[in-house]
């Protein structure tokens, strides 16, 4: 494990990757005990503040501290796409494996299916299942899941196929091992690897995609500190302070590029043949 | 490339439209929404609301609905709006025209700078052109479409006036007007593309680069920049194509929410304004048709691969 | 500077190459002494990591940017290359000094024609317009000995074989008439009836034009048939160099006898040719076919008939108990097809009786089958699975076929019967060498006490050196275990040394079985005899 770790600080996007993450997830936890101020009271008299020691980000429309809502907004936004994610990946995992696991003609219609699936823009699919179910953030979470699940079946798919052509698996089917076996000592473990790397990169697509449903008004609603939301809202108001559009902005930076680098830095990491 | 292949590519053309006209007919079906109290009102009587439903087949079971609706789609007739009570059918394919000038711009953009972005990267890695394709594409990534859309209205339309924050104006009405107003658009939604398409461009490259057959070439003595334009660039370039088809799926989504802010009558808009008004007919309608978009572009891109590449013997 | 005949064309002098490298500087090459004189082929000899690669990139002044060169000097008529300009060294490369790759299939590039391919160097080199350069070509793929040069010129590189792409790759080396040529294991990836082909074209267009010649293989018994002075190279230094046969009659050095006592000499056998009862073999294998792939999608719909790929048709043969049953072929004969359908890793039509069982199919196998009839593939990187350590790798056998009690002991027993340190146990594949890897297969595969091991090409990957020690490890096995073995390969000196009985296979189909001490009899089938004849003679006849 340390071995592991040290493996993937080695490398600059690993370090850093690691570094942005850690950071993210100090606020998602801590946040909340963090936040200097009530993310919701609004206060008419302290609108549109630049940064200052008593509001480090500068406030906004309604003279909210821009600090504490990205703070409390953590949670809102990177745990529903970090969510979202791991449920997109297990449903998209379960249908790849099921589909390269039977080949043949079964795994060419499921695939031909998710093909047409997914010629349908994700951003399109979350907002018609949000539309179904009514805007909310459990909803928007589905929303997510569904729309990353069949890109997680090919993925998922193309590797659990070179996998299964290698000659210990080979091997294993020459011994006469049990499909079980198969699939989870010998397939597994060099399956999943890859799929990590996808999933943590994809983390960074679920903000983006989960801040862009707030922003159309399909995710998280007002007051709620979802930082897309928070975009969104600037709108109207960004010519007054740009300070309000800007840092939830950053924010969402910040998750994309930690994740995306993460990502970067777990394929090397976890090939063990460096 | 054999008759077989672009027959097999064909029918899975008409498969995908299938199944993507089943999901739109499910979700429709789900959506909460009485398609009769919509186009009467909520204080229609239950006579007049009865007698509709029967009349427009909502009694009718599912599959029978489904199979007249499709039936009408085949034949062209793509149903009628419960907004606005037009045919929907030839409103979205006004606003697709206006989406696929939108679309062809950014694209053409993107390969203009893409490609040469990703060359340049490949051929000097680890120079200063590489780390600014690094960047780009971590911008691309980090960025969603509206947060770029948004602080580009406010910097250069509001802060610098140099060009109209939002609207559209077509290009046969005021030509000069309407390329004034497609720049910010087209602009941010060649962002994430370029990010994309130049990473890919540069990875490809490398690794042409690093083929025997490059070395061979070099070893025969032709010049860097010969076995670059002959050798590696056409190798290298060849599978962008497809990268660019499945990036579509990409640019149509990003449409969508580019169109929603700078106030563009695209499909996009066109959907979310259905979507929001829950007027199924103009739902299934669109999804149906941004579905088709997106597999005729990769079925185009599919045959040009294989026409350019002799390599490559599909059955 | 002038060039006399006592100059050497090529002349290496204390040249020595490192590699900048994470885990500290890499020694390549040491202080590397070599000539080349015109009209001589001189072969340099040595395993993989031995050097003599990046001694080739170092000539042709191709070298990654990691590397630093400490000292020597690399002369080409007596002009010092590493003080060319790069610019001067493109002009040199192609036209004074060339270059023959390993593997034409990937040092040619895949999208343009075969003709554009030679031209090029013809208009770079010797000032030529395109359509003269294609004449030029046209000429030159005739003097390879291709049948149609025109239509060769058209042809993308997909639409030629392996032989007809070394010959283009051939002429183009030799289409600016060099003053030296590089030939980098030019044959290794060709078969062996093709490359007893391409050979011959080598002495015979090197005899024609005097060029010098730089012949690097691994293999001693090609490079003896070639060349007149060879030099061994391991681990970056020259071991000993000479003249061929003073190299084989009187080796100066261990490790070069170690070289050529490894090669296989089918007049040295290995094992007894004491004659099997054929009355109760161990496995009959009684026209098992295999087909591949999946009716086209046009045909399925039209339901027009489509030909199906054989990946073997109608094959009967037997084995006996203890017998070593040699299956040599090119690639793509079916040697491997058969081996996994027996080993249930391919569906076949007819049948195979095991041991007085009948088996009609897959589902046949059963544990029993299974446990007598065990498999080794070809490389070991691919059979072990990266994930798992060894000790698990080799208790899986145990538990599925023995008892799995006092596993440990076990393991170790299995790593030391197979020559390994117990402590392997804890390792990963990746900590192992490549031998060492293979030999972890072979005690897998020995784990459940079978009755028959089958041997896919497992010596192929593996170095000379490493090659001769894990043969010999399967005889004594074999002799300990009394298994038989179905010994897959290429080699033909090789099996003529270990196998009692050799079957010959060709597209799919089988030739002829014949007894191991006869197959080089006159009375063989046609096939037989010409792979007898392409097959390089062995060292050890040379003397």
């Amino acid at each position: 494990m340390t071995d592991f770790v040290k493996r993937l600080l080695r490398t600059p996007q690993g370090a850093i990757g690691v570094f942005l993450v850690l950071l993210v997830l100090v606020v998602v936890l801590l946040g909340p005990m963090l936040a200097p101020y009530d993310p919701e009271t609004l206060s008419p008299l302290a609108r549109y503040k630049g940064p200052s020691p008593a509001y480090w980000l500068g406030t906004d429309q309604y003279g909210r501290d821009i600090f504490s809502r990205l703070l409390i907004g953590a949670r809102a936004t990177v745990v529903m796409a970090v969510l979202a994610t791991i449920a997109g990946t297990l449903i998209g995992a379960f249908i790849g494996t099921t589909s390269a696991f039977l080949g043949g003609r079964a795994d060419e219609l499921i695939m031909r299916t998710i093909d047409a699936v997914m010629s349908i823009p994700s951003l399109l699919f979350a907002l018609l299942v949000v539309n179904l179910l009514g805007s909310s953030t459990v909803n928007a979470l589905i929303a997510v899941a569904i729309a990353f699940a069949p890109g997680m079946a090919r993925i998922t798919r193309s590797v659990a196929l070179s996998v299964r052509k290698q000659d210990y698996v080979n091997a294993a089917v020459a011994r006469g091992e049990s499909s079980g076996y198969i699939i989870l000592r010998e397939m597994l473990p060099n399956v999943i690897a890859p799929i990590i790397v996808e999933m943590t990169i994809r983390v960074s697509f679920a903000v983006m995609l989960f801040a862009t449903l707030s922003f159309l008004g399909l995710g998280a609603q007002p007051p709620a500190a979802e930082w897309g939301l928070m975009v969104s809202e600037a709108r109207r108001y960004m010519h007054l302070s740009a300070g309000i559009l800007i840092w939830p902005s950053v924010a969402i930076a910040i998750v994309a590029v930690g994740f995306n680098l993460l990502g970067d830095g777990l394929r090397d990491a976890l090939n063990p043949r460096t | 490339m054999s008759p077989n292949y672009v027959a097999k590519r064909l029918v899975m053309i008409v498969y995908t439209l299938f199944i993507v006209s089943l999901i739109v007919f499910a979700i429709t079906q789900v959506l909460p929404a009485d398609a009769a109290v919509m186009m009467l009102g909520e204080n229609a009587t239950q006579e007049a609301l009865a007698a509709l439903r029967e009349n427009m087949g909502l009694n009718a079971p599912v599959w029978q609905q489904y199979a007249s609706w499709l039936g009408h789609v085949l034949r062209g007739d793509l149903g009628t709006s419960l907004r606005t009570g037009q045919p929907v059918g030839p409103v979205m394919l006004e606003a697709l025209g206006r989406s696929l000038l939108l679309a062809f711009l950014s694209i053409g953009l993107m390969l203009v700078l893409a490609i040469p972005l990703g060359i340049i990267a490949a051929v000097r890695r680890g120079k200063i052109a590489d780390m600014i394709v690094s960047l780009i594409s971590y911008a691309g990534v980090a960025l969603p479409e509206f947060v770029t859309a948004t602080v580009a209205v406010l910097v250069f339309a509001d802060l610098m006036k140099w060009l109209p924050p939002t609207g559209y104006v077509p290009l046969t009405e005021n030509f000069t007007s309407g390329i004034a107003h497609l720049v910010l658009p087209v602009c941010v939604i060649s962002v994430i593309l370029i990010a994309h398409v130049s990473r890919m461009v540069r990875s490809e490259l490398v690794d042409v680069l690093h083929t025997d057959y490059i070395r061979a070439a070099r070893l025969k003595g032709i010049s860097r920049g010969t076995v670059l334009r002959r050798h590696a660039l056409r190798n290298a370039l060849l599978p962008t194509i497809t990268i660019v088809a499945l990036d579509v799926g990409y640019l149509l989504g990003g449409v969508i929410v580019v169109e929603e802010i700078f106030a563009i009558p695209g499909i996009g808009r066109q959907l979310i304004v259905a979507i929001q008004a829950r007027d199924l007919p103009a739902i299934q309608a669109g999804v149906l048709i941004m579905a088709a978009t997106y597999s005729i572009v990769n079925f185009i891109a599919d045959i040009l691969y294989a026409w350019l590449d002799k390599r490559i013997q599909y059955d | 500077m002038t060039t006399t005949p006592e100059t050497p064309v090529l002349a290496i002098d204390n040249y020595s190459l490192d590699y900048d490298t994470a885990s500290g500087v890499f020694h390549a090459l040491r202080n590397i002494d070599l000539a080349v004189h015109r009209g001589e082929i001189l072969g340099l000899v040595g395993e993989s990591g031995s050097g003599k690669t990046s001694l080739a990139w170092s000539i042709m002044r191709y070298l990654p940017k990691n590397a630093r060169e400490p000292g020597g000097r690399i002369l080409l008529s007596g002009e010092n290359l590493l003080e060319k300009t790069d610019a001067q060294i493109e002009a040199f490369r192609g036209r004074r000094i060339s270059m023959v790759f390993q593997d034409p299939s990937t040092s040619l590039n895949p999208t343009l024609s075969l003709g554009t391919q030679l031209a090029e160097v013809l208009v770079r080199h010797r000032g030529l317009t395109r359509q003269q350069a294609w004449k030029e070509g046209e000429a030159m793929l005739d003097r390879v000995g291709l049948k149609t040069p025109a239509a060769m010129m058209n042809r993308m590189p997909h639409e030629a074989s392996g032989g007809e792409k070394q010959r283009v790759v051939i002429a183009s080396a030799f289409a600016c008439n060099p003053e030296c040529i590089i030939f980098d294991e030019p044959t290794t990836a060709l078969d062996v009836i093709t490359s007893c082909q391409i050979l011959d074209l080598f002495v015979e267009l090197q005899a024609e034009t005097g060029v010098a010649s730089l012949y690097i293989s691994h293999d001693l018994a090609l490079v003896s048939r070639t060349a007149s002075r060879v030099a061994v190279i391991r681990r970056g230094e020259i071991v000993e160099q000479g003249a061929v046969r003073d190299i084989f009659a009187r080796p100066q050095q261990d490790y070069t006898r170690e070289l050529i006592a490894a090669v296989p000499d089918p007049a040295h056998r290995l094992v007894g040719d004491r004659v099997f009862e054929t009355g109760k073999p161990l496995v009959r294998i009684e026209n098992v076919s295999v087909h591949y792939g999946r009716r086209p999608f046009l045909a399925a719909i039209t339901g027009r008939k489509a030909e199906r790929v054989a990946g073997n048709n109608a094959i009967s043969l037997s084995i006996n108990p203890g017998e070593v049953l040699g299956v040599v072929g090119e690639s793509g004969s079916g040697k491997s097809t058969l081996a996994k359908a027996m080993t249930g890793l391919n569906r076949f039509e007819g049948r195979i009786w095991f041991d007085g069982r009948e088996i009609r199919n897959v589902g046949d196998m059963d544990n029993a089958y299974r446990k007598d009839v065990q498999i080794i593939f070809q490389h070991p990187d691919a059979s072990l699975n990266p994930r798992q350590k060894i000790s698990e790798i080799l208790s899986r056998p145990l538990k599925l076929f023995g008892d799995a009690s006092h596993l440990d002991q076990k393991v170790g027993d299995m790593l030391e019967q197979v020559r390994l340190p117990r402590t392997h146990a804890q390792r990963y594949p990746h900590q192992l060498s490549g031998g060492e890897k293979q030999r972890v297969a072979i005690a897998r595969a020995f784990a459940s006490k079978p009755k028959l091991v089958i041997c896919d090409e497992i010596t192929s990957a593996l170095d000379v050196s490493v090659q001769a020690s894990v043969v010999q490890l399967l005889l004594e096995l074999q002799k300990t275990s009394g298994a038989s073995y179905l010994f897959i390969t290429h080699d033909l000196n090789l099996i003529r040394q270990i196998a009692h009985r050799i079957a010959v296979m060709y597209r799919g189909n089988l030739v002829e079985i014949a007894p191991a001490a006869d197959i080089d009899s006159p009375d063989r089938a046609e096939y037989t005899r010409r792979l007898i004849e392409a097959v390089p003679r062995p060292a050890g006849q040379y003397l």
